[in-house]
């Protein structure tokens, strides 16, 4: 017998190799800060970025071997096919559940890696730091003992299926998972500086600093994730919407929902040192929601669309699930005495009384979001029966709680810390209510009726006036001072504090979103038409003519689709070609819907039914039509969202000379 | 200690649902459009007209062969393919249970029963009022036929409008 060296064992040396670092780096880092011995500690350390530097290895290796087609590597086999362009053997990666997990560990040394480096000396980093590996421990061990994606084939097929012909058919795809990690992963950071904290006796502010920048990366790359997803699901399944209050949609909501409450919350333990037992609650509570979300996906307990990352981890991620709700809860409950609040709040028209409401929202949204959820799985056990939830509960209750929000958004920045003047709240409610009221009669003379896309735009223009009331607020009196005209203090204030700013920013994107998502969902025409070839129909102001169908074909696919022309008032407007693809040798077809994408309303077409080009007896095809308002400003929003948290989490300018001799008169 | 019991308890309550939840979805596990794959149990109401004989819901798995017929009112080959179905389904109603699933239809239901009375159709049909069902079994379209196996998986999907022949072979193989 021969033994041949394959890239698949460069892969598991490497894993095996991380793994055995990390045990290295937990018990020196434990020993370092029981010890307080710096040198052991600073081993740890470096144990982190070796840990990284294997890990990167193995996650080249996969690379190569699926960029070269070695079907000898387990994986590659299973997931990967040689036809594929090279985007799609890049993106395979991680298009099923063992790579998305090699992906995850990756990300997790590469944060603890990060963390290594960037994390100023305290009390609190040994242990963040060691609380870091030992979630990262459990990653790697999943990979190298539970999936073993590098496993060497003794005898490799001569090509594989290729990925999920869902995933395969949009570039999103390459986007959305990561994004989704990077907050997954983000979000183990604040995990571990609050299990430090409470470990170490010191729930004070120290943690606050870095725990907040944290969070917000992790929260920001979240809710990227999520409005990708919802991209994707807008442009492969089809059905012209991009949110169904899916499983796997809602289990990663409930904690992105947590973490926005701490980014809050976080704000009245720095300026008023209260709230840190919740705090370390809210971190805590994102951190198990993001692993139970993981768990209930991946072993398949809750059926989704999702349903094709599942695999046979599920028993692990249920151990994990219980071992951290054990360990962090119950360190936490042994703690409470020396972290609880001792203060009280002065009044709760004030900056905290908001921010504390929105919290209790927040969570009363991610519970009701959980719960809706789990509803079907608590009644299957406790009687047996199935049900499902569907998406009408969840908007009932979710679009009211979001009003609320919203409401609170808009004054809550306006309020002073401790208590509010009655006078100045009055004065700037009276411009809020009033841009409401005017937006509010404004849409409802151009024919916006229903209920709540009329309150959404209502609370949008009193969000706006706040906006600005809270930017006049500060420039009006800096040009009184005569600091510069409205124009050059605005852009200093903008440039000097980056988080108040970003975080107006992050709101007005919110803002958008909010009017994108009472646009198409609250007016959507959703109609499917069956089309004889080369004849007109209408679909509300839009005329449709089906010149002829096509056929395209790659070496990995096969599309087949409709020419359709679009006509409004009899001029032509655009030429759309929805199509179905087959991928490679998979049975399933993969409608592929084609859009015209306006500011002001998207028309979307996809064929269902079957087309044939080469079937002379195909008369007709059918379109499921689609005319989405707003839902543009639905990704503009995104991507303001992206700039304003990218912005906030820049680190703030020195204050230059300049403008601290003008601000001490002398 | 209080604290920490209650942690303790919370997370035993947890356990045991998801726990549960691994073990009752073993074999359940779906992949919405993978064949092959245990497609997702239901239960739906039945529409009044055939509830005499079948009851008020109808849930699956019931022991036997199914195929799934997504179905809506303005959809035309679901009026095309009515016949087909309701020939297949005299002939093999012994062996197979053949299922209508009313789709994409909320606010339409008066022609949804219309379109029933117009079939003629003797097997049962449901409503899958929110579109669950679709989103569950990843549905392409209507017409949507699904060959499901007597222990659960998916032997075959059919988008678009069935024949005769297709339907046969389909059920000849369900039967073997």
């Amino acid at each position: 017998m021969t033994f041949e060296l394959s890239l698949g064992h460069f892969g598991m040396a490497s894993i095996l190799l991380a793994f055995a670092l990390t045990i290295y780096a937990m018990g020196s880092g434990i020993v370092g800060a029981l010890k307080q011995d710096a040198s052991l500690q600073t081993s740890a350390r470096f144990a982190a970025f070796a840990v990284f530097l294997a890990t990167t290895t193995a996650l080249l290796v996969m690379l190569v071997a699926l960029l070269t087609d070695d079907f000898s590597v387990k994986y590659v086999a299973e997931t990967s096919s040689r036809a594929s362009p090279t985007w799609i053997k890049v993106v395979t990666l991680w298009a099923a559940l063992d790579g998305s997990l090699l992906l995850w560990a990756w990300m997790q040394t590469g944060y603890t890696a990060l963390l290594a480096l960037v994390a100023l000396n305290s009390a609190l980093r040994p242990w963040a730091l060691v609380v870091m590996q030992g979630v990262q421990l459990f990653f790697l061990a999943v990979v190298a003992f539970v999936i073993t994606p590098f496993q060497v084939l003794p005898i490799p097929p001569l090509d594989g299926p290729g990925p999920n012909p869902l995933l395969q058919n949009h570039w999103m795809m390459a986007l959305h998972p990561i994004l989704m990690y990077l907050g997954f992963v983000g979000l183990t950071v604040p995990f571990a500086y609050a299990m430090a904290a409470l470990i170490t006796r010191r729930p004070g502010t120290e943690w606050m600093q870095p725990v907040r920048l944290w969070t917000l990366a992790g929260w920001g790359f979240l809710a990227l994730g999520k409005i990708t997803g919802g991209w994707w699901s807008y442009e492969v399944l089809g059905w012209g919407g991009y949110w169904s209050w899916d499983p796997v949609e809602n289990l990663s909501f409930v904690p992105w929902l947590t973490a926005t409450a701490f980014l809050h919350s976080a704000q009245v333990q720095e300026r008023r040192r209260m709230l840190k037992a919740w705090n370390i609650l809210l971190v805590t509570l994102t951190f198990a929601l993001t692993i139970l979300s993981t768990f209930l996906i991946r072993s398949g307990v809750l059926s989704s669309v999702h349903a094709f990352a599942e695999g046979p981890v599920g028993p692990w991620f249920f151990g994990f699930f219980i071992l951290v709700m054990l360990f962090s809860f119950g360190l936490l409950a042994l703690r409470w005495e020396q972290v609880r609040d001792r203060s009280e709040f002065d009044s709760v028209v004030s900056r905290e009384g908001t921010i504390l409401a929105g919290n209790v929202l927040f969570l009363a949204m991610g519970f009701v979001v959980l719960l809706g959820t789990l509803f079907p799985l608590i009644v299957e056990a406790v009687s047996g029966q199935l049900v499902t939830i569907g998406a009408p509960f969840f908007d009932r209750v979710t679009v009211p709680i979001w009003l609320l929000i919203f409401v609170l958004m808009g004054i809550g920045p306006l309020l002073p810390w401790r208590r509010a003047e009655g006078q100045t709240l009055a004065r700037n409610l009276a411009w809020m209510v009033g841009g409401a009221l005017l937006a509010g009669v404004l849409a409802y003379t151009l024919g916006v009726r229903r209920t709540y896309p009329l309150l959404t735009v209502a609370i949008a223009a009193y969000n706006l006036v706040s906006l600005g009331l809270l930017i006049a607020g500060v420039v009006r009196p800096r040009v009184r001072q005569g600091l510069g005209n409205a124009a050059a203090v605005f852009t200093r204030y903008a440039y000097e504090n980056r988080r108040r700013f970003g975080s107006m920013v992050v709101h007005f994107s919110v803002v958008v979103m909010a009017l994108g998502v009472a646009g198409s969902s609250g007016y959507r025409l959703d109609q499917q038409l069956s089309m004889p070839i080369g004849e007109r129909a209408t679909f509300g102001q839009y005329e449709l003519l089906v010149t002829g169908l096509f056929e395209e074909r790659r070496p990995y696919k096969v599309s087949r689709g409709a020419t359709v022309e679009v006509f409004r008032d009899d001029q032509f407007v655009t030429t759309l070609t929805p199509r179905i693809n087959l991928f490679g040798n998979s049975p399933q077809p993969v409608s592929t819907p084609s859009v015209r994408y306006t500011f002001w309303s998207d028309l979307y077409l996809n064929l269902a039914g079957t087309v044939d080009p080469h079937d002379p007896a195909q008369q007709s095809v059918i379109l499921r039509v689609v005319q989405s308002p707003l839902v543009a400003w639905i990704w503009i929003g995104a991507v303001i969202l992206a700039l304003g948290t990218g912005y906030a989490l820049l680190p703030s300018p020195r204050r230059e000379p300049m403008a601290a001799r003008e601000s001490v008169p002398t | 200690m209080t604290r920490l019991l209650i942690v303790v308890v919370v997370t035993a309550l947890l356990a045991g649902l998801f726990w549960f939840g691994i073990t009752a979805s073993q074999g359940r596990a779906i992949g919405p459009t993978q064949l092959g794959r245990v497609m997702p149990d239901f239960s739906r109401p039945v529409f009044a007209r055939y509830q005499a004989e079948f009851g008020e819901t109808l849930s699956l798995p019931t022991g036997k062969p199914v195929v799934v017929s997504f179905w809506a009112s303005w959809c035309g080959p679901c009026h095309a393919q009515a016949p087909t179905l309701e020939a297949a389904w005299r002939r093999y109603r012994d062996q197979v249970l053949f299922i209508g699933v009313n789709t994409q239809d909320r606010g339409n239901e008066r022609q949804a029963e219309a379109f029933l009375n117009q079939s003629g159709i003797t097997f049962p049909n449901v409503k899958d009022l929110d579109n669950r069902l679709g989103v569950d079994y990843g549905l392409f379209g209507v017409p949507e036929t699904f060959f499901i196996r007597r222990d659960g998986t998916l032997q075959h999907r059919h988008a678009g409008p069935i024949t005769t022949a297709q339907l046969s072979a389909q059920l000849e193989e369900l039967l073997q």
